[in-house]
């Protein structure tokens, strides 16, 4: 809404004073602040009262924290009806971001929070004394835990394999921008893995197609002379199998955008490569190549930050063996959880692995950013 | 065939066996007695053929005609829509397509008489702990029926979350029946009862008869200079020995295989396997405890008895089938043994009520069964030596997770109606003649009731009477042994298999010895039961044992 056309101004006039809140009368505005201050104060009452109750120090209190987050809720509703009470146009401004950040806040923020808290707990589901804080000694045991060590040093072998994902992708993205018979029916076609959820992919693959005994695929490697076709029990050949599937999975996403980028591209400039005779090799490696390094990073620390996770074709297949041979950090933390009730030291390993995942991001595009910089990109 | 026409069926020749029992009846002063025992009969051999041994994998409309059937000790304590409105939460799991799949057909006609609705909750058997004691420790418990093991009893009766068994609960179900090791204490908390069995665990030996009597193998192992006489083995020593000979030799042109091990974890319930190896050697007669000293809770995982098991292990996989390495219990009870893969393995019951029965089983006609093998010595924890026993080789069956059985929680107990539905629910599934059948087909439970022993009746239903003996011996037989391997029910029991699954796996695959990962996994469960509370792991580990 143009300011001028509602007839208000905008900027700080030499007294200081936000004309646009000229229009709330003082006594709204008291209103406002009161009601920001008394919902505030009202809030802080209930989380000191149920935290003392759940610290045993106080008898009255609720079961659980249930009512805190309804209170929270009430209390958002009050801080946003206080703000445009008090600060009136730019209370309603406000209403814009505020409840998108209240609900980070509850949802991203709290829990973060909540999990280092826990992360440095030593809290067994099953033992008799609940949630104890025990310092460093989680990550102490990191430090020292092989199973963490080795599926991080497997992540490093998944990770690499994106880039053979990508130059699949790649190709396939460079058929599919041809005018090629049936393009649409190969696109969708191609699409189809990424449709299907990673734990089926599991099952239907590494269970049942890759079967030793049964599987459509060791029959066949079987018959083409391959006696004891062991795809998921020889430790280099598991990993590879795993990251195969996980492959097959996601080399679609990495081609969709691939695509995407190809299709964005000046057809001018490949032509005036094809006026100066460049051949084909030339056209892809000097013209279309450079043009699609910054469609190609975007979808390589894409899919990286994707790979990091990789839990769900693992604990389907092989439980992260043979020997540990597949496990990653995410299916590690998954058994750490699951089987053995271990809520603090496996919120230590996800905490720790998130900031180094949060590092070796950022580092990732502190590093393409100047590589792109550099080559003027 | 349509379920209605078939209870009709089914009502007339009931009434035609009571009306004949009456007869009889009115000529005597037992004439009652009689009729019951009569009907009774009848049911239990009505509900035994269906579908029949031999006539393939029974249906939802099997479940549904044996849930039928069995409902008359329902309706001594229940009138006709009591708990219309009620509606229940019903935990359990899916396995194989049996348990909680099962138990859907059984109690339908349970819940259309009582007008109860049932919610199912069905999981893995991998992420069923999980589910549990997240359940247990958020104080989040959404179900008011649970199917579980006893080695959870710590977790659930322990504190306080499940509800005690009302009397008529017992009567119904004749507890009396049960076979004598799933008598107090299991199922009991402080004296209290909460627990309705409907399985009874134990591992037993499974093995290929037609193997064992080929003469042409028996030459062969005579030739190769084999200890003894080819047979069915006796000790772990022999089951080694026969698994090596095996590799390489064909049986009616199929390749042939010696025992199966599972390499995989399996949510924790892989570890039982490595027991049934171990208990031969750690089990000894004159202690009660084998998997931990019972008066400090200090770990014998890493003590020679079991390390000689994974050393068994790690010697017989080279002549395993190649990918046992990625091979889960479900994968050699399942997929390998029932297949034709194999010729021994160690499996709960479900190997010999399925073999007949499943149509995935290709052995039907060539399997037979035993206790666990033994060995020629034991070793003696408290000496630190081998001993061998003056009465032979010693044996002792794993009675490995003591059963799955049918608890009610305590959350229903501020609702009488509720908590009636809900303990009526869980009799009608652990009836005693619904249990027959249960045991008889594919169903996830094993025998475990006397009256389960009785092989006349089995016969009738269409089992060879040499196998169904075999089968019912090898149960009864493990169920009564006096040097039986008794479970621990102490908390957080899964926690410790899970990380022993994670270091074997390790071991298996050769990155480490028996005894370097034997050593991890006792340092790992000492950490386990420091957090856990030593203290009350102790008291409770000597309750579970008797001591």
């Amino acid at each position: 809404m143009s300011t001028k056309a509602s007839g208000m101004t905008t900027g700080v006039t030499a007294s200081g004073r936000d004309p646009v809140t000229g229009y709330v009368s003082d006594e709204r505005r008291r209103m406002g602040a009161w009601l920001i201050r008394l919902s505030t104060l009202a809030l802080a009452a209930l989380i000191l009262m149920q935290s003392l109750h759940a610290a045993g120090m106080i008898s009255f209190g609720f079961t659980n924290w249930q009512p805190v987050l309804i209170a929270y809720t009430l209390w958002g509703a009050a801080l946003c009806a206080g703000n445009v009470m008090r600060d009136g146009e730019a209370g309603w401004r406000a209403l814009f971001v505020l409840p998108a950040i209240l609900f980070t806040i509850a949802l991203v923020i709290f829990p973060t929070i909540f999990g280092f808290v826990i992360a440095f707990s030593d809290w067994n589901l099953q033992s008799v004394t609940g949630r104890r804080f025990n310092g460093l000694d989680n990550l102490r045991q990191l430090w020292a835990d092989p199973y963490f060590w080795n599926a991080l040093g497997n992540m490093v072998f998944y990770v690499l394999s994106v880039l053979v994902q990508y130059v699949i992708a790649f190709g396939l993205a460079l058929l599919l921008n041809q005018d090629i018979r049936a393009r649409k029916f190969f696109r969708v076609a191609f699409l189809l893995p990424f449709m299907l959820s990673p734990v089926a992919v599991g099952w239907m693959i590494g269970k049942s197609m890759l079967e030793y005994r049964f599987g459509p695929v060791t029959r066949l490697l079987r018959t083409l002379g391959w006696d004891e076709p062991t795809l998921l029990t020889t430790p280099w050949l598991a990993k590879t199998t795993i990251a195969a599937m996980d492959a097959w999975v996601w080399i679609p996403f990495m081609m969709i955008l691939i695509l995407a980028g190809l299709q964005a591209l000046p057809k001018e400039v490949q032509e005036a490569a094809k006026v100066d005779g460049a051949t084909g090799w030339q056209g892809f490696w000097q013209v279309t190549f450079p043009l699609m390094l910054p469609v190609s990073i975007t979808t390589i620390v894409l899919r990286i930050i994707f790979q990091l996770k990789l839990a769900d074709i693992v604990i389907t297949t092989t439980s992260g063996g043979p020997g540990g041979a597949t496990d990653t950090v995410s299916s590690f933390i998954f058994r750490e959880y699951k089987d053995r009730s271990n809520v603090g030291y496996g919120t230590m390993i996800a905490e720790v692995y998130l900031i180094l995942i949060i590092v070796f991001v950022a580092l990732l595009l502190w590093g393409t950013n100047r590589f792109m910089q550099r080559h003027r990109y | 065939m349509k379920v209605e026409l078939y209870n009709t069926l089914s009502r007339r020749s009931v009434l035609k066996g009571a009306v004949a029992a009456s007869a009889l009846g009115a000529a005597g002063s037992v004439g009652l007695p009689v009729r019951i025992a009569s009907a009774a009969e009848d049911v239990r051999a009505q509900i035994l053929a269906i579908p029949g041994v031999g006539k393939g994998q029974p249906t939802d409309a099997d479940w549904q005609k044996v849930g039928a059937l069995c409902l008359e000790p329902t309706k001594a304590n229940v009138k006709e829509g009591e708990f219309k409105g009620v509606e229940l939460s019903f935990m359990g799991l899916n396995n194989q397509n049996v348990h909680n799949v099962l138990f859907r057909g059984l109690s339908k006609a349970w819940a259309d008489y009582t007008g109860a609705t049932i919610n199912w909750i069905d999981l893995a058997q991998a992420d069923y702990n999980a589910r549990l004691q997240q359940a247990i420790a958020t104080g989040t418990v959404d179900f008011d029926v649970i199917e579980m093991g006893a080695p959870f009893e710590g977790d659930v009766c322990g504190k306080g979350l499940a509800s005690e068994m009302p009397d008529w609960v017992k009567t119904q179900i004749d507890m009396d029946d049960y076979v004598g090791y799933l008598k107090a204490p299991v199922g009991t908390w402080e004296g209290k009862t909460y627990r309705i069995s409907c399985d009874g665990d134990c591992h037993n030996f499974n093995y290929r008869s037609d193997v064992f009597a080929d003469a042409g193998l028996a030459e062969e192992w005579k030739k190769a200079g084999g200890e003894g006489d080819w047979g069915v083995p006796k000790t772990w020593q022999q089951v080694n020995a026969y698994t090596k000979f095996l590799k390489g030799k064909q049986l009616n042109g199929q390749d042939l295989y010696g025992y199966l091990d599972p390499c995989k974890g399996w949510g924790g319930f892989a570890f039982y396997f490595l027991g049934s190896r171990a208990t031969a050697y750690a089990k000894h007669p004159d202690d009660k405890a084998w998997l931990f000293d019972a008066d400090t809770m200090k770990p014998r995982v890493n003590n020679p008895a079991w390390v000689r098991a994974i050393q068994d292990v790690l010697d017989s996989l080279p002549f395993e089938p190649a990918d046992q390495l990625n091979a889960d219990p479900g994968t050699t009870g399942f997929q390998q043994f029932l297949a034709g893969t194999g010729t021994m393995l160690s499996w709960w019951g479900d190997i010999g009520s399925n073999v007949k029965t499943n149509d995935s089983s290709v052995i039907g006609d060539v399997t037979a069964f035993d206790i666990l093998p033994g060995s020629d010595d034991v070793y003696n924890a408290g000496t630190g030596a081998w001993d061998k026993l003056a009465s032979g080789p010693n044996y002792a069956p794993n009675m490995a997770y003591i059963g799955w059985g049918i608890y009610v929680m305590a959350r229903v107990d501020s609702d009488p109606v509720k908590q009636k539905a809900a303990w009526s629910l869980a009799a009608h599934l652990g009836g005693k003649d619904i249990s027959l059948w249960m045991a008889a087909y594919p169903s996830g439970f094993q025998p475990y009731r006397n009256s389960h022993f009785n092989v006349a009746e089995w016969t009738a239903a269409g089992y060879d009477e040499a196998f169904i003996k075999s089968y019912l011996d090898s149960e009864a037989n493990s169920y009564n042994h006096p040097n039986a391997a008794i479970e621990p029910r102490i908390p957080g029991i899964f926690q410790y298999y899970s990380v022993a699954e994670d270091e074997l796996a390790k071991i298996y695959a050769g990155q480490m010895s028996a005894q370097d990962g034997a050593n991890a996994i006792a340092a790992a469960w000492e950490k386990i039961t420091d957090q856990i509370g030593r203290d009350n792991q102790i008291k409770l580990y000597k309750a579970s044992l008797g001591m």
